[in-house]
């Protein structure tokens, strides 16, 4: 009876929890020893509001947005926008800037239009080109993009807000994107406000955006995701997540993340747990107990021999 | 038991025939690559493979709606596989032309039409795209997500851009074509024309365009080019005149029958002395040249050829002071201009828009060209040449001293110093140098020596000048007050809480036409201000339907 029930609730999940995979295979060409560097790249998210549907254009979760690109052989990209939701309220879809920013981005890499050691230069060139829409696109998000170097093995980030990623290696991170906030829950963000509301609306450049650059090596784990999960999970849990990571194939990556974003979602709900958002409002003076509901999107990646 | 056997067979033939049969059939969830063969399980021969394109590069083109570094609205985005097809509405990953509809000829600075332009030349803009192979085109779609209708001329060449030895005869086939009609769905289609088989493999194809009867601008997505590795086996089609060609078939007399073979032939030949052409001897000189003025000019030259009398009049250099190449840019070279050069010497209009590209006009043609004819010219259209250098501006600027108008736009191969020629050329009232590479850092001291110099400015097009701002403006609004026409679209620099708006609708009281599109910074003050002074105003361009309502309220009151 109870193994029924636990079954049905986790059908009852997989079948709610608007799921989406991406399948990036981050692979091709020749391969050999001491080569170039290729990611495996899986994802996995959560909208906030289950109602909103399942599915939505691929790589979109609730507001959030993500992508995965490469151009030729030489460069990989992956980065994850979160949407500012408090644009519902105007009557503004929030979903649609960072998806529309997401998907300028995948464009402009697979198209050669960036230099790898310059990922700022991703972001301004996309926001430059959200600006070109006839139709006015408003709305405002957060950014994250991180670009591998296949050949010279470095990793470019540039992080603008508080989405962020984590490189991992032997169980420790080594690498990791600061949160950048104006004040409390109001990250840095690329915006375009309606004509009427441009003094007052936050809107920073995408210059504004941190970026660092180092070398990676076989076997680093780089975790992208936005607020939705470091809000909800604290390193050391996302870190023995990681460890049941054996191997660099695509189905377990795809496991991991999965279980990652899962166990952000339900510590979301949880109304007692001491959530790293809960903690941090805490030390501001707000006595809050309990996760942060928000959207969640996770991309795993493994620094793999480049293969196919 | 035995019932069994028989219908397992039975259902194991069925299901093997019916999973032949889908392997057979493409299935809609097909990755879209660049390229694939179809293997045609027609009767043809199993070599014969039809082969299924999209375009690879985008190799020239007229014009188009987005910035030049930018993939929004740029032509660029046909090559390639679909990015929005089949969804329709304005996406700016689609290919996008510079105008739609009348508007631009209905504005002050719209340019009267060359005299003897063809009627069956309609278009106004082009593409050339390259695909990877060469084929025998079979079919040519065209993805078109808004406003569809706008190609109307469909043609292949000869020329492998990608071989890297020169062709040695380039010659381009028009496919189709067909009068501009009004479509009036606005959704997306794949637009199918029935293409006419050719006798050569292509991987060249250009689309020409008129988007006049557009009620807004047409989107492009992609192209497919279908066509056969091999020659087709020759098919009934082929033999059937197709009554186009006839019109299409420009003046290779032009080029053959130069004036001196006719003079040969005309003092070999035993002609009677006096006139004996009938009627015409009877017609006054200019009723005779009235009625010439109405040939096109490959009609003009085949008349050339028929009589003595005929002939003086053809070539009187009276019927040639508009001359119009552009419609048979696939054709014009440097013999072409020889051969006309001696009936030209009064020509005040020229148009070589499109033409000479190729390898088709040397600079030193049309530099000798120039050099005969350009002394009185006054219009010089030159869109889209890209055989352009700096010495043909040179020789420009040295042979056509009364030359009022200039549009070199398109011809981005020209070096930003080729510009320092124009200068030299003091009647100028029109200058065009749309998509050119003229080094312009700095628009505000562009607009402040406006101001100063051309007190007289009628028309102005900053379309798209990334940096100008309200200093820029306040000194064109003062200096430049008889501006009818001000295209500032896509100025993002532009603000209203600087007051500049306001400042040019109380000075230009003449205005006509003021774009101001994509400003979003545009405030009520600003329509209330445009509405009461520039009474004149006949085309507006501001973002958002309630900015226009307010106009047009203000307006009436």
């Amino acid at each position: 009876m109870f193994s029924v029930l636990s079954y049905g609730r986790l059908v009852a999940r997989a079948v709610l929890g608007g799921l989406s995979q991406t399948d990036p295979r981050a692979g091709g060409g020749g391969g050999g020893g001491g080569g170039d560097y290729g990611l495996v790249t899986a994802g996995c998210g959560f909208g906030k509001d289950f109602r909103k549907g399942l599915l939505k254009k691929g790589a979109c979760y609730g507001d959030d947005a993500c992508f995965v690109a490469r151009h030729r052989a030489s460069v990989l990209s992956l980065g994850v926008a979160d949407g500012v939701g408090g644009w519902r309220d105007y009557g503004v879809d929030p979903s649609q800037f960072s998806g529309t920013l997401m998907r300028t981005c995948e464009r402009l890499v697979k198209e050669g239009r960036f230099v790898p050691s310059n990922p700022i230069g991703i972001l301004t060139t996309s926001y430059c080109e959200l600006l070109q829409n006839k139709e006015p696109l408003l709305g405002s998000s957060t950014a994250c993009i991180v670009v591998l170097d296949r050949s010279s093995h470095r990793l470019h980030t540039a992080n603008l807000g508080d989405s962020g990623f984590l490189v991992v290696r032997g169980g420790e991170v080594v690498h990791r994107s600061d949160e950048q906030q104006h004040y409390f829950n109001t990250p840095f963000q690329l915006s375009i406000a309606p004509p009427e509301a441009e003094g007052v609306v936050l809107s920073d450049s995408p210059d504004a955006a941190d970026s660092t650059s180092f070398d990676v090596q076989l076997g680093d784990i780089i975790l992208t995701a936005t607020d939705g999960l470091f809000d909800n999970m604290p390193d050391y849990m996302i870190l023995q997540e990681l460890k049941k990571l054996k191997n660099s194939n695509y189905e377990s990556i795809q496991q991991t993340a999965r279980s990652i974003a899962e166990q952000a979602h339900e510590l979301a709900y949880d109304p007692n747990y001491m959530s790293p958002f809960a903690q941090f409002a805490c030390d501001n003076g707000l006595n809050v107990r309990g996760g942060k509901p928000d959207d969640i999107t996770v991309l795993l990646s493994i620094v793999a021999e480049y293969t196919d | 038991m035995s019932p069994v056997f028989p219908m397992l067979t039975v259902l194991t033939m069925f299901y093997y025939m019916c999973l032949r049969r889908r392997a057979m059939t493409a299935t809609r969830g097909e990755m879209m690559n660049s390229h694939r063969t179809i293997v045609s399980n027609s009767r043809t021969s199993p070599l014969n493979a039809e082969v299924v394109q999209y375009a690879k590069e985008v190799v020239d083109f007229s014009s188009h709606y987005g910035s030049e570094n930018s993939m929004s609205y740029t032509m660029w985005n046909l090559a390639g596989v679909p990015n929005v097809f089949p969804s329709s509405g304005d996406f700016t990953q689609t290919a996008v032309f510079r105008t739609y509809g009348t508007w631009w000829d209905q504005c002050p600075s719209a340019s009267l039409p060359f005299k003897r332009t063809p009627p069956n030349f309609q278009s106004q803009d082009y593409v050339e795209l390259t695909f990877e192979q060469q084929v025998y085109p079979t079919a040519v779609h065209v993805l078109e997500t808004y406003h569809p209708g706008a190609v109307i001329r469909i043609l292949a060449c000869s020329a492998n851009p990608y071989s890297p030895s020169p062709p040695a005869e380039v010659r381009w086939e028009t496919l189709w074509s067909e009068r501009p009609t009004k479509v009036n769905a606005s959704q997306a289609r794949q637009f199918k024309p029935c293409i006419k088989q050719i006798n050569f493999p292509t991987n060249l194809i250009r689309l020409e365009i008129n988007s006049s009867l557009l009620d807004y601008y047409t989107e492009l997505d992609a192209v497919v080019l279908h066509g056969m590795k091999d020659k087709p086996l020759l098919s009934l089609k082929t033999s059937l005149i197709d009554m186009n060609d006839l019109d299409d078939d420009d003046y290779e007399d032009k080029d053959g029958c130069g004036m001196d073979s006719l003079n040969k032939k005309f003092n070999s030949a035993a002609l009677r002395e006096g006139p004996n052409n009938g009627y015409f001897d009877k017609l006054p000189y200019e009723l005779i040249q009235l009625i010439l003025n109405h040939l096109t000019l490959p009609d003009l030259c085949r008349l050339a050829q028929t009589c003595k009398l005929l002939n003086q009049h053809c070539c009187d250099p009276l019927q040639y002071i508009h001359l119009n190449l552009q419609p048979y840019w696939a054709k014009v070279n440097d013999t072409s201009l020889e051969f006309l050069q001696t009936r030209c010497t009064l020509v005040q209009w020229l148009n070589l828009s499109w033409t000479g590209n190729r390898g088709f006009i040397s600079v030193a043609g049309f530099s000798r060209f120039l050099k005969g004819c350009g002394s009185e010219l006054v219009r010089l259209e030159l869109s889209c040449s890209h055989f352009l250098n700096e010495t043909c501006l040179e020789v420009i600027s040295e042979m056509c001293p009364n030359l009022q108008d200039l549009n070199l736009s398109s011809c981005d191969k020209l070096p930003p110093q080729a510009f320092n020629h124009i200068a030299k050329l003091c009647s100028l009232k029109r200058l065009i140098l749309y998509r050119t590479k003229v080094e312009i850092e700095d628009y505000d001291m562009i607009a402040s020596m406006i101001g100063a110099k051309c007190k007289k400015l009628r028309t102005l097009d900053l379309w798209r000048c990334k940096n100008i701002t309200e200093n820029g403006i306040a000194e064109l609004a003062s200096g430049c007050p008889l501006l009818e026409e001000l295209d500032l679209g896509w100025c993002p620099t532009l603000q209203s809480s600087t007051g500049c708006f306001t400042k040019l609708a109380r000075q230009l009281p003449n205005l006509q036409k003021l774009f101001l599109t994509a400003n979003r910074s545009v405030c009520d003050t600003d329509i209330e201000e445009l509405a009461s002074n520039c009474t004149r105003l006949r085309q507006l361009d501001i973002l958002g339907k309630d900015a226009m309502y307010k106009f047009l309220l203000n307006s009436i009151s």
